[in-house]
């Protein structure tokens, strides 16, 4: 089940036309930091990702990288610094403190995710696990829903059709009606990618896509990221361990420890970086 | 490039007709559907419709032979037309809870306040009690008689509306919390409302402000203890059609046209991006808020629709018993009807309306029944109908430990709940789905429904999960009932 | 300024009794995050058995000699604790360990269920009316003894401190210094930890039942000492109050449970006598509301295993 087979009808999910802002960067983030307590898990990071780019965020355990991530979509709020999405602030500095949108306000910006943990929705099914991630665009209302007025019944009937077709673009679509949690490991994976597609995100922000695949696997998730950014415009920030897949997809890799950014360039650039040897590839990833 | 986007015109332009001619179609399409239905679900859709004939004809039933049989050959406990009415009254409020506790995860334990909203909204709308005015609209009484007087049909919707507010008021500022604060806070919420209708039967205030003054001696504005009555019966305008404790078998009809309603509303709601949203939310808050969805409007969204069935409920039990009392409104009812759904089945439609119907008849027929034999063998033994709440405790803790996902239960519960009680359930899971799928791909190739799973007889658990494993094939069916 | 004062020590006896439960729920919620609904009742299941004690076994009266007197009601007393502890034990086993891992609703709604069982069979044993007993107590106000004769104090009043405070201090001491307490502060902070690290959770989460059942039968002998009558659904009303004192303090915190109750206390007191006993039930559960949306942490803040 080799995604790079996935067929090649046309994917839609077109970016929308990109808004008001810098043209050419998506997120700007600057001197964002967060404070747990006493411990300081990201220190005042300036972070740019160019649209249409693959970025990816690597560093040790505990660097600080999820955190980071947790602050774009509105999960954490920063303790200081400003961070902003395609023109629009994520992050407001109000009297009594910063305040940060929601994450649903952030999904409806168009930023989708996926889990380090796979999150699906175990016991719905694949196609309905899709659908939800639709939700934002959806615009019938409750009393649509109980009177089932045609106008939402096209509504769900299109939303259905796209959500079939995002499930083909994985490769699920014959497990449609099968509960997420049924699926195997790497279905789940590529149905989470789905799930986070149907946002219909200008941004997709992938938590260790790889993690816990093998090797061809991995090389089939990669030519997806690829593949994805090239039929579908997006831009992708990534959170990997695998250097492998850092280093053959990025176009820049930022990196961090200690909540710092120690290191920031082409993947050619990182990969000679002294500091990010002794930080980082010097402790363990040296097969790169 | 564009084919994955839900299209950004807007999908309502069709307005009333459009709407009407889908309603037309729908009817049209009623007995394909059956049809469809009865091909999957053999063995549902005939229980489905064997129940609906029963409950429809049992009236008549009753009256022709049914009553006789009890009376003459064998004792067997019948509901008269009062507790046949209270099944379609408690029905309506286990549907409603369901939406709240099985569809979107939120325990409420404070029901009853929205049925005692419910029961005052047709109180003060339909009954002498406001004395000093007199307004009648199309009621069953002669014009110039004091007091509000509105039509049922007026009152339901108004009903729902202030059922509604409240849930909604109660809901915006608590549903941040954790599951069992909540459930706390609904439940002081459920003794508040009853004890305000209880108390404001004697209000003194003044209260003067430059030149406005209020001055309010020995206001009623609740009827007190005793309660607000006579209620106008609910009536049909230009019939002398009336629907009230005295009326037979009349309120069952009208108990049973609003309680299709309300099936078919949750129904519609549970299949669509709504339910879909509650579902989310219940297996996974913060992955579902990450995916778009705005959990606490949606959570909101469940709370003050469950809260408007009770409205609906409350206001067709104060119409049919023409007089209503802040005694009917203990935290006991929230309970009997969270039992109802617990018992049922939580998440499914169908289980709740079983047990609402199975525990009304238990409560309200099988148990002083059984009173009445054991008073006259031993009159000095404690009447079972007294203690029907021992009973319906034992239930709670046995379905808890025993049965969690309810004797009819939605696929989807029972899943999450043995996820928990049991250690190796991902593995069981597991392997039931795979039996799900099996029969997925059976139902879409078998020609005969006969060789289903469903007639194999697998133990009950996995009969109720195979039986719906067919239903994503149909559930997105957008014309099924 | 005699009334308030009056109406304050009124508060002060009702909130020793409250604590009593409250400490209950804090305990259990403590341990093992579970609101005990069914704790009110295991109070109330006290005061039944000491009215049967007091009045059917022993039959005082307020002619019976004071020597014989002290020793009757302190066997109740003793009686009644462990006749409630193992009842909270037996409910613990049967209806809530089982459901350990269950969704956190789900021991909820059995407690609930528990709730109601034993409230009807209070009933189904003592009927529903109301089960009074004659005061035991001289009727003397202690204060007169120093020459105050505004304000009383009786020795119902006292006796209430006279219990209940050694037995919120042997618990605070039991918690804070003993190697059961140090077990239960561990498992309130980690279960499995404290599993991993040798403690026997299983009989942790039943000691934790045991005393808190106790507290509750005792507090069940003085309340009926105190106001002289029970009845089977006083449960919900004192379960209601003794959990908003455990909220309000911040649940899981032994010390602000005492506080909170102590605070409920007073409510009552003020309500029953400034505004009306009507209104008393709905302005508890206006604070429990009021405290669980704006401070949920309570006054004193959460967490059996920092504090206690």
């Amino acid at each position: 089940m080799s995604l790079s087979e996935s067929g090649g009808q046309p994917v839609a999910n077109a970016p929308l036309a990109p808004s008001s802002g810098d043209a050419g960067v998506l997120v700007r983030a600057r001197g964002v930091t967060k404070r747990f307590g006493g411990l300081v898990a990201v220190n005042s990071v300036d972070f740019d990702i160019p649209r249409g780019s693959i970025v990816s965020l690597i560093g040790p355990n505990g660097a600080g990288k999820t955190t980071f991530f947790n602050m774009i979509t509105g999960f954490y709020t920063p303790t200081s610094g400003s961070i902003e999405f395609d023109g629009h602030p994520i992050v407001m500095k109000r009297r009594n403190g910063m305040k940060s949108l929601r994450p649903h306000e952030v999904a409806a910006l168009g930023i989708g995710r996926t889990f380090q943990n796979i999150r699906l929705f175990g016991t719905m099914t694949a196609l309905d696990n899709v659908r939800l991630g639709a939700n934002v665009h959806l615009k019938s209302h409750w009393w649509d829903a109980a009177l089932r007025t045609p106008g939402m019944l096209r509504e769900e009937a299109e939303n259905r059709e796209a959500s079939m077709d995002l499930l083909r673009l994985v490769n699920l679509e014959d497990r449609a009606h099968a509960w997420a949690r049924s699926l195997p490991y790497g279905d789940q994976r590529r149905l989470e990618i789905a799930r986070a597609l149907a946002t219909r995100p200008k941004l997709l922000l992938l938590d260790e896509p790889t993690a816990g695949m093998n090797a061809s696997e991995t090389r089939d998730m990669t030519s997806f990221i690829r593949k994805l950014r090239a039929e579908l415009g997006l831009t992708v920030l990534l959170i990997e361990h695998d250097m492998r897949v850092v280093m053959g997809i990025s176009d820049r890799v930022t990196v961090l420890d200690y909540g710092e950014v120690i290191a920031e360039g082409t993947p050619v650039d990182v990969r000679r970086n002294p500091k990010v040897i002794e930080a980082y590839l010097g402790r363990g990833a040296a097969d790169t | 490039m564009t084919t994955l986007v839900v299209k950004d015109q807007d999908p309502y332009g069709h307005g009333i007709g459009g709407w009407l001619s889908h309603v037309g179609a729908v009817i049209g399409a009623l007995p394909g559907t059956y049809r469809r239905e009865l091909t999957i679900h053999r063995r549902r859709t005939v229980l489905l419709t064997v129940l609906v004939i029963l409950l429809v004809t049992y009236p008549i039933l009753n009256k022709l032979f049914l009553a006789e049989f009890s009376r003459t050959t064998f004792p067997l406990p019948l509901p008269d037309d009062t507790v046949v009415t209270f099944m379609m009254i408690f029905g309506i409020m286990a549907i409603g809870l369901n939406i709240v506790a099985g569809f979107a995860g939120l325990l409420d334990l404070g029901y009853v306040a929205f049925y005692a909203l419910g029961a005052y909204t047709a109180a003060f709308l339909a009954s002498p009690h406001w004395d000093s005015v007199s307004i009648v609209f199309l009621a069953n009484v002669a014009p110039g008689f004091p007091g509000i007087h509105l039509p049922f049909w007026i009152i339901v919707p108004i009903a729902i509306l202030v059922a509604g507010t409240f849930g909604a008021l109660l809901g915006a500022p608590t549903l941040r919390l954790r599951g069992d604060y909540l459930a706390i806070v609904t439940l002081g919420f459920g003794e508040i409302v009853p004890v305000v209708f209880r108390n404001l039967a004697d209000v003194t205030f003044n209260f003067s402000l430059g030149p406005i003054s209020i001055n309010a001696q020995h206001l009623n504005l609740t009827g007190g203890s005793l309660g607000i009555n006579p209620i106008d019966a609910p009536y049909l305008p230009f019939t002398n059609l009336v629907f009230n404790a005295s009326s037979g078998y009349a309120p069952v009809y009208l108990g049973m046209f609003l309680l299709v309603i309300a099936i078919l509303f949750a129904r519609n709601l549970e299949r669509s991006r709504i339910g879909r949203a509650w579902m989310a939310i219940r297996e996974d808050e913060l992955a579902a808020e990450m995916m778009g969805v705005n959990t606490i409007r949606t959570k909101l969204l469940a709370f003050a629709l469950g809260a408007s069935f009770a409205g609906v409920a409350g206001s067709l039990q104060a119409s049919y018993l023409g007089a209503t009392t802040s005694d009917f409104f203990t935290f006991s009812t929230s309970i009997l009807v969270l039992i109802m759904v617990i018992l049922g089945g939580i998440g499914n439609i169908w289980g709740v309306l079983l047990g609402a119907i199975a525990l009304t008849y238990v409560d309200k027929t099988f148990l002083p029944y059984i009173g009445q034999q054991v008073q006259q063998i031993a009159p000095s033994f404690p009447n079972p109908a007294q203690f029907n709440f021992l009973l319906f405790g034992l239930i709670l803790v046995a379905m808890m430990r025993f049965r969690p996902e309810g004797f009819l239960p939605n696929r989807q519960r029972a899943a999450e709940l043995a996820a928990h009680t049991q250690a190796d359930v991902e593995a069981k899971v597991d392997e039931i789905v795979a039996v799900d799928a099996e029969a997925e791909v059976e139902a879409s190739i078998a020609e005969d429904p006969g060789i289903g799973l469903d007639n194999l007889g697998p133990p009950p658990g996995q009969a109720e999960a195979s039986g719906d494993a067919r239903a994503p094939e149909t559930i997105d069916e957008e014309r099924e009932l | 300024m005699d009334q308030v004062i009056q109406t304050f020590i009124i508060g002060l006896s009702n909130g020793l009794i409250f604590a009593l439960v409250a400490l209950g729920y804090t305990l259990v919620y403590g341990i093992i995050e579970l609101i005990n609904f069914a704790h009110g009742d295991l109070f109330m299941t006290g005061s039944m058995m000491a009215f049967f004690l007091i009045s059917v076994t022993f039959k005082l009266t307020p002619a019976t000699e004071p020597v014989t007197m002290i020793a009757v009601i302190l066997l109740v007393i003793a009686a009644v604790m462990v006749a409630t502890a193992a009842i909270n034990v037996a409910i613990e086993r049967v209806a809530y360990r089982p459901l350990r891992n269950a969704p956190k609703l789900a021991p909820l709604i059995s407690a609930i269920g528990m709730s109601f069982v034993l409230q009807n069979i209070a009933n189904l044993l003592a009927g529903p009316a109301n089960k009074s007993i004659d005061n035991l107590f001289p009727t003397t106000n202690l204060l007169s003894a120093f020459g105050i004769t505004t304000i009383a104090v009786n020795f119902q009043q006292a006796f209430v401190a006279v219990v209940t405070i050694p037995l919120l201090i042997a618990l605070t001491w039991f918690v804070d210094k003993t190697r059961q307490g140090r077990a239960m502060r561990a498992t309130a902070q980690d279960p499995d930890t404290a599993g991993l690290m040798g403690v026997d959770v299983n009989r942790t989460i039943a000691l934790t039942f045991l005393i808190g059942g106790a507290l509750a039968g005792a507090a069940g002998v003085v309340q009926i000492l105190f106001n002289n009558v029970t009845v089977y659904n006083l449960g919900f009303r004192f379960g209601l109050n003794a959990f908003t004192s455990a909220v309000l303090g911040g649940i899981g915190n032994l010390r602000g449970a005492v506080v909170g109750a102590l605070v409920l206390g007073q409510i009552n007191a003020f309500s029953d006598r400034y505004i009306s006993a009507n209104w008393t039930n709905a302005i508890v559960f206006a604070v429990l509301i009021g405290v669980l949306v704006f401070k949920p942490t309570g006054l004193l803040g959460q967490q059996l295993a920092d504090r206690a």
